[in-house]
């Protein structure tokens, strides 16, 4: 079925490449837009399986299509609604969903709101990271945006204030705050990594509020912002088999209290000609206090802090061709020294050609040069179910990858 | 024209120049709905990279662009500090963000202008030689220069022969209120000789400032030397 809903978004967006131009049309009276994307992907990886997906043999599970539609009701409010569906190995699974939809509400350029389901500034890609053709790459730095953990922080559900000020000769600033209920995701990394560490989710809610200012500088071409975001993560499931927890009674129920989450991230981009250069650098603090009513007064506490970053640089060589590469970081605080020395970090050297056949349709063919696996605590990108034999220290991961967008 | 005089209008030249050389390379035309008569260049960026869609004075209004061509090359150079691709990504990031829409393009100055010349509100730019038609123009300026309006152009007053031949002479004070388009539209006499305030304001009625987004006042002081 989920199969079925996938090929024929394909079908209907191929259809819609033969006149690409995005479909427009009136309805009482009213320009309705309507624009959509369709991407697919192959990755081929050298051991290790790599983002739920089978790369060690070649995995095509790699498809993601969206579409949306938009219009004016009056000078200063518009709506609008975008439906995404994604099977990424076992991410997302060919679930159709809602991406966002809301009103958007302008009071004049310094004040605006927006109520629904928005798309969470944070950082630099934060609200693109699924659009592929906004970008050069075909995997975006996971340090930073990880395809399998972003849901929490990709979207809410709840109110945006938003303007632009201009500084005149200091510039322009935008800014975006925000207050809402975080999303979750059932096909996600976070419910599988549980489910393999035996501790299944039986259900996940919890509350977003963080703002985010980007200051285009009066150097000209230079961007710098500061994101900032608060999450609460409540909740709730049963342990089965849990081999790393300090007691578990299996079948047993458990909650997560509801500490918040705070991420922080700081960004750059410099575009001038043909260069375009920017980096980020995010820390995220993590407590998790669990608790059981088989248990009565104990817990388990551990606070995390990750930090991660990257730094990447393209060049656009022709109209059609644009070369680039990034190095990106993901490194682990743990309270306690691991002793495996891979299960701290990931870093990951990456250099991608994209090709632009025309304006709506790209071909990326992409290398990743991978040390290290990352979080025991947390997969981040690299799950037992996709690796039963164990995880090597490299990963060396080639990816094609090919878009249209109208 | 004497020499610190002279020294001023290059300077005030020099430092208007780039504004002229915008207005050179592309006209920017509106709706006739459109109420204000002059623009900023920071407004019109505002409008076309959809950070705002009604101008200084509450009037909505909708960005209209050429799919290519001259003016569509100057435009984005001068007032968007983007290329081509670059400004298309822009726009898609905001479309698949639901943060605002694909703007109108046209594949030719006269579909531009006959776009804006029937939409309510609708700002575009085309060649500076295409005629206008149904259309009004823009004057743009430079924001940044707000609070000390540059004098583009000034004519010496004619100093009364009879009063120079007698060594009369004084400092004339005088009241300009400028339009929006630079030109001087009023001027009051507040003190000085009222023979040499009509020399001089026969002479500052002939001057022209820099643009500006409205109607401003000023006081300028010219004196008559008979000299030695």
């Amino acid at each position: 079925m989920r199969q079925r809903t996938v090929l024929l978004l394909s079908i209907c967006l191929c259809a819609a490449r033969l006149s690409v131009h995005a479909q427009e049309f009136k309805l009482f009276d009213r320009a309705v837009q309507v624009h959509g994307w369709l991407s697919q992907g192959f990755a081929y990886s050298n051991d290790n399986n790599y983002l739920t997906m089978n790369t060690s043999s070649g995995s095509g599970a790699f498809t993601d299509a969206g579409v949306n539609m938009s219009t004016p009701i009056t000078d200063h409010l518009r709506i609008g609604v975008q439906g995404y569906v994604r099977n990424i190995g076992q991410l997302g699974g060919g679930h159709p969903e809602l991406d966002w939809a809301y009103g958007d509400y302008r009071f004049n350029g310094w004040f605006g709101i927006r109520a629904g389901k928005i798309k969470t500034a944070l950082g630099l890609y934060g609200d693109t990271q699924d659009a592929e053709f906004l970008h050069t790459w075909a995997i975006l730095p996971q340090s930073t945006y990880p395809l399998d953990l972003r849901t929490a922080t990709l979207a809410h559900t709840g109110v945006d204030v938003y303007g632009h000020i201009s500084l005149r000769r200091g510039g322009e600033l935008n800014y975006t705050g925000y207050y809402g209920i975080r999303s979750f995701d059932k096909h996600g990394g976070i419910y599988y990594f549980s489910a393999d560490q035996g501790i299944p989710i039986d259900k996940d809610s919890g509350h977003v509020e963080g703002g985010d200012v980007r200051w285009t500088t009066p150097l000209r071409d230079l961007m710098v912002g500061v994101s900032g975001l608060n999450l609460t993560e409540d909740r709730e499931g049963h342990w089965a088999d849990c081999l790393k927890c300090a007691f578990s009674i299996p079948g047993a129920a458990y909650k997560l209290a509801p500490d918040p989450d705070y991420v922080i991230s700081v960004y750059g981009d410099y575009q001038r000609g043909p260069w375009h250069l920017n980096g980020e650098f995010r820390r995220e603090y993590s407590p998790l206090t669990i608790t059981s009513p088989a248990f009565p007064g104990a817990y388990i506490f551990r606070g995390e802090t990750s930090k991660s970053w990257f730094l990447s640089a393209a060049y656009r060589v022709s109209k059609r061709l644009e070369i680039g590469t990034y190095h990106a970081r993901f490194l682990v605080e743990y309270p306690d020294v691991p002793s495996d020395p891979y299960a701290n970090h990931i870093y990951d050297q990456t250099v991608t050609a994209r090709f632009d056949i025309n304006h709506w349709w790209n071909v990326k063919v992409e290398g990743h040069f991978i040390d290290g696996y990352g979080d025991v605590y947390s997969a981040h990108g690299f799950y037992t179910r996709s690796n039963l034999d164990g995880l090597k220290p490299k990963t060396n991961m080639v990816v094609f990858r090919s878009g249209v967008n109208f | 024209m004497k020499s610190p005089t002279a020294l001023l209008v290059v300077a005030a030249v020099m430092m208007f120049g780039p504004v002229h050389a915008l207005a050179g390379n592309v006209r920017i035309i509106a709706n006739r709905s459109v109420r204000a008569e002059a623009i900023s260049a920071s407004e019109i960026k505002s409008i076309f990279l959809e950070e705002r869609n009604s101008l200084h004075d509450g009037t909505h209004v909708e960005a209209v662009l050429s799919k290519g061509g001259p003016a569509h090359e100057a435009f984005l150079r001068d007032y968007l500090g983007k290329n081509d691709d670059a400004l298309q990504n822009y726009y898609r990031a905001l479309v698949f963000t639901g943060k605002g829409s694909m703007p109108k393009a046209l594949h030719s100055d006269a579909e531009v202008m006959a776009y804006v010349a029937k939409t309510r509100g609708a700002i575009g730019y085309v060649c500076p030689t295409v005629p206008v038609d149904g259309v009004k123009t823009l004057v743009v300026y430079r924001a940044e220069n707000e609070g000390a309006r540059e004098l583009l152009s000034r004519v010496e007053p004619v100093y009364p022969g009879i009063l120079q031949s007698n060594h009369i002479g004084g400092t004339v004070r005088l009241k300009l209120t400028i339009a929006s388009n630079g030109t001087v539209e009023d001027v009051e006499l507040l003190g000085g000789s009222p023979i040499l305030g009509e020399a001089a304001i026969d002479a500052v009625k002939k001057w022209v400032y820099a643009a500006r987004r409205s109607r401003t006042v000023t006081e300028v002081s010219i004196p008559f030397d008979p000299g030695p």
